[in-house]
């Protein structure tokens, strides 16, 4: 008696909680996804075709210096390049950045924290037309060289100059989910540690570094996924010589090549969500499994 | 804190606000320029102020991001709390994913397949205008939710199980241990989630864009389409504003937190949990309440929150009574809004109608960003639009499409007042279904302090190798094809693929020595004195010498074959209201506003009552007249030899192969 009674009001305590939850991840999660499959699998009239997902895999063209290549292959590979580079960028600084506040005294940290926020409170498209002014070959940061007597520096246009402005983007966005695990973690711990002979860098490593892990596997998911698709920061601060996935999605929108532009989407999703699940899997096993 | 940790984060902090530190230096500047700073002022907040449909841009940008984050966090933390306590392994973990899905998918995808989705329910339905705010706030709540969850989740996974467990022991019923042990244990997860769906639902403009209809647009949208005539200093304004708002909000909460007044409310607080702990032991006999009655409790909690939502959700999308309605989808930055003492068009028309026809009617202007993107929000069946302004080949195949309306032009007398030239044109040879607004034609502007007069004249001071790494490019297809066909002497609108790829060579051999591949950025790099050359729309030649440096001299040469385009205004057949439609663009036509649109774009006009006007050519300026009215023998002679023509699919996308291969390069 007592048992289904229980498990009916678990059944409804889910259904209230968990419902609204699953039937809008239903509606607005699952069915325009297979919206994407459809058109990626359908010529212009809807009858079913493989080829847009061949041609994304076989197109190919020529480009100076290395000959004949596989066009989509390469805007792929470009994109993940800069986005894998951006990202270990935001991690390298991201992550001190977050340790560093987390053992500040509580004010300090929620004004540091604040502060991170802020300036993703002013809209990106602005911050990053700033970036440029600050840039360019006659712009803030090479007039300050230049009083300074150090010559100038050409970034605009260059990879560096993307990577700095996704950096500037996505910063905070690995900061918060690092600080929000380190925030938590007991002092007691890493004195304990150290207490019993670890030093400062074992500390880190043994201690610090796996606790923070879940944090930094949702950073680096933060960062990764907007960098891969972003066109306006490549567009702007790339002097428009980029041409990275997110190019050619919207390039296949405007040229009205709907079938093909949700193939390119469809194989971009299916490869990003594969990594996240594996990195989650392989984390999941170091951070609980190890020790 | 160790000094290098302290200069550690000193210098990533001037990182994350440099660029802040330059919005505000450049907010205060006298010239249009974001890069050229020549005198402070404060005229871009007075103009901000004046700029209603922006500040109804911030306010619809607000509106969204609090129903948005307010939605997704009370419907993400139920969501958490249910699957904390989910046993089902398979179905945990198929939640899992597709909770993962909208974090891992970015967010062209998302736009895209959300678009697909609602324009296939309202075709299936038969729903007229289906992309509206609505539509925009699902698409918002749907991007939160995976980041309320994740932050709540690992919360409610480090939680005691024991908590509500001794609450419930206590005599608390699962709701008020919930209530009252866990959701403040929460707290933290779901402040941090709330904030987090806030701010990316303030910022996000690629998914918004896609599923926005006419009425409502938000601030990143207007930004980003602005991007043939540029981001003007006032945007930079707001920016600030916002900066000192938030500065101030933080100021006074930590005012708040001074240490007096903690001490006091830890006090309070352990009053009011003492009294809390009396009425929980109180409570616990009405632990004995039967279920139905608890469940009645809860479901009056959750009705009364909907109800908030749809009040909340109602005040936003109200419309002004019974005032008609007339939507108006044109490029950004494209019809004289007020700024800098000019004329408010849209108001004024507004005005005047009411007082014409006793009437009150409501513009919602919104803004485009290119012709295609246009296109394709029309073609999608799920906007609805009266007024459009697109270019003439857009309008051919708009034509062809069966999605323009044939003109009543008896409500459009003012018509009479179109120049004879610009009547005819082969887009629309019998004027059947446009009105022309603006026209214009391509020509080179250059820097004078670089560029040799002997160079100048034609398309080749764009090849020239003696100034690479100071061209500009367009960067689109059409217009960066039409330079190298225009240079060769080929048929911009030819059919063989041959020539297409002619142009292609052409544009290769000119990769080395472009600087940049550009639209609006443009201007900052032209007067600047950042590039020396490029090709662009005569009339925003004198935008950008108007705001160059001192160290920069700005001209401008028309080449011997180049582009000429109209843009005109059309009905769409997805429109609601046709008669007000025709008014509207007989009210464009008059002097007044056809002057003061004229003024504000820069812009050749095809009305008589403008180009005949003695205030109008003495305003511009001798110069001006000279380049945007050249002397010539027939526009629409060389129009129809020169201007883009619609072009079939198969070669559209054969082209767009084209642009890949020269940008891969």
């Amino acid at each position: 008696m007592r048992d289904t009674s229980t498990r009916r009001r678990e059944r409804l305590v889910g259904l209230m909680t968990r419902g609204p939850y699953e039937l809008w991840a239903v509606l607005f999660i699952l069915v325009p996804l297979v919206f994407t499959a459809y058109y990626a699998f359908t010529d212009d009239s809807f009858a079913f075709t493989t080829e847009n997902i061949t041609k994304f895999f076989t197109a190919t063209s020529v480009v100076e210096g290395s000959g004949t290549v596989h066009t989509y292959l390469l805007i792929l590979w470009r994109s993940l390049k800069l986005a894998i580079i951006s990202t270990v960028v935001c991690l390298l600084l991201g992550y001190p950045l977050a340790y560093i506040i987390s053992r500040a005294s509580p004010k300090a940290q929620k004004i540091m924290m604040t502060f991170i926020m802020i300036p993703m409170w002013m809209n990106f498209l602005i911050r990053t037309y700033a970036w440029m002014t600050i840039l360019q070959d006659t712009g803030i940061l090479n007039n300050l060289l230049n009083a300074l007597g150090l010559g100038t520096v050409h970034i605009i246009g260059t990879e560096t100059a993307v990577v700095i402005g996704m950096v500037y983007d996505y910063l905070p966005y690995m900061v918060m989910p690092i600080y929000s695990v380190m925030a938590k973690m007991d002092d007691r711990l890493l004195e304990a540690a150290r207490d019993l002979g670890c030093s400062g860098s074992g500390v880190l490593r043994r201690v610090v570094l796996p606790l923070s892990m879940p944090g930094v596997i949702n950073g680096i998911t933060m960062v990764l996924i907007p960098s891969v698709s972003t066109f306006y920061i490549s567009q702007k601060l790339g002097d428009g010589k980029f041409f990275l996935i997110g190019d050619a999605i919207e390039g296949q929108y405007t040229a009205n090549n709907l079938h093909f532009a949700a193939a390119i989407a469809f194989i971009l999703m299916v490869l990003l969500l594969a990594a996240m699940m594996l990195m989650r899997r392989l984390t999941n096993k170091k951070v609980y499994g190890g020790t | 804190m160790k000094l290098s940790s302290k200069i550690f984060t000193a210098l990533m902090f001037v990182f994350l606000f440099a660029p802040i530190v330059i919005m505000l230096i450049f907010s205060f500047n006298a010239s249009r320029s974001l890069s050229v700073f020549s005198g402070f002022s404060f005229k871009w907040y007075v103009e901000l102020f004046n700029d209603g449909d922006t500040l109804a841009s911030v306010k619809n940008t607000l509106i969204l991001a609090v129903c948005a984050s307010v939605i997704a966090t009370t419907m993400g933390t139920a969501a958490a709390v249910g699957i904390d306590k989910l046993r089902n392994r398979y179905v945990r973990a198929a939640l899992d994913v597709t909770t993962n899905i909208p974090m891992v998918n970015p967010d062209i995808i998302t736009g895209i397949s959300m678009m697909f989705m609602f324009v296939f329910v309202s075709q299936l339905f038969g729903f007229a205008n289906s992309l509206n705010f609505g539509t925009l706030l699902i698409a918002h709540i749907t991007f939160c939710l995976p980041y309320v969850i994740l932050q709540v989740l690992p919360k409610l996974q480090q939680m005691d199980p024991a908590l509500p467990e001794a609450a419930m022991d206590l005599g608390c019923t699962p709701w008020r241990a919930f209530w009252k042990a866990e959701l403040p244990e929460l707290m933290p997860g779901i402040t941090t989630g709330l904030i987090m769906s806030f701010t990316l639902s303030l910022d996000d403009f690629v998914i918004s864009y896609f599923t926005t209809g006419n009425g409502f647009q938000t601030l990143p949208i207007r930004i980003y389409n602005m991007t043939k005539k540029t981001v003007t200093p006032k945007m930079y304004a707001l920016a600030t504003i916002t900066f000192f708002v938030i500065l101030a909000l933080l100021l006074l909460s930590n005012l708040a937190d001074s240490e007096d007044s903690r001490r006091l409310r830890a006090a309070r607080r352990a009053k009011r949990a003492a009294r809390r702990a009396i009425r929980a032991a109180k409570r616990a006999e009405k632990a004995k309440m039967p279920m139905s009655a608890r469940t009645r409790k809860l479901l009056y909690t959750c009705g009364g929150a909907a109800a908030l939502i749809a009040v909340i959700v109602a005040v936003a999308s109200l419309h002004d009574g019974d005032a008609l309605v007339l939507n108006v989808y044109n490029w950004g930055e494209y019809i004289s809004d007020g700024s800098e003492g000019s004329m408010d068009v849209i108001e004024e028309f507004e005005d005047w109608y009411e007082a014409e026809y006793g009437q009150k009617v409501k513009v919602n202007y919104t803004t485009f960003a290119s012709n295609e993107d246009m296109y394709a929000k029309l073609a999608s069946g799920a906007v609805s639009y009266d007024v459009i302004i697109p270019s003439d080949y857009m309008i051919a195949r708009m034509i062809e499409e069966d999605m323009l309306l044939p003109l009543d032009f008896d409500n459009i007398p003012n018509y009479e007042y179109i120049g004879e030239d610009f009547r005819g044109l082969y887009y629309d040879p019998d004027n059947l279904y446009s009105v022309p607004y603006t026209y214009g034609i391509v020509g080179i502007i250059y820097d004078a302090n670089v560029v040799d007069e002997e160079d100048t004249g034609s398309w080749d001071l764009m090849w020239n190798e003696k100034y690479a790494g100071q061209i500009l490019q367009f960067n689109n297809s059409r217009d960066a094809f039409g330079t190298a066909m225009y240079s060769l002497g080929l048929d911009v609108n030819s059919t063989d693929t041959a020539v297409w790829d002619t142009a292609l060579t052409e544009l290769l051999s000119q990769r080395s020595l472009v600087k940049s591949y550009v639209m609006d950025e443009i201007y900052n790099m032209m007067e600047s004195g950042e590039a020396a050359i490029a090709a662009y729309y005569a009339g925003d030649y004198f935008t950008m010498a108007d705001a160059q440096a001192d160290t920069v001299d700005l001209q401008f040469y028309y080449p011997e074959r180049t582009n000429y385009f109209v843009d005109a205004m059309c009905i769409p057949s997805c429109c609601q209201n046709k008669e007000l439609a025709e008014i509207f663009i007989n009210y464009m036509l008059s002097q007044e506003a056809a002057i003061a649109n004229a003024e504000y774009i820069w812009y050749a006009s095809p009305n008589s009552l403008v180009y005949e006007n003695e205030d109008y050519i003495d305003e511009m300026g001798q110069e001006a007249m000279e380049i945007l009215y050249p002397e010539m023998e027939s526009f629409s002679a060389l129009y129809n030899q020169y201007a883009y023509r619609n072009l079939s699919d198969e070669l559209l996308d054969y082209i767009n192969t084209l642009w890949e291969t020269l940008k891969i390069n």
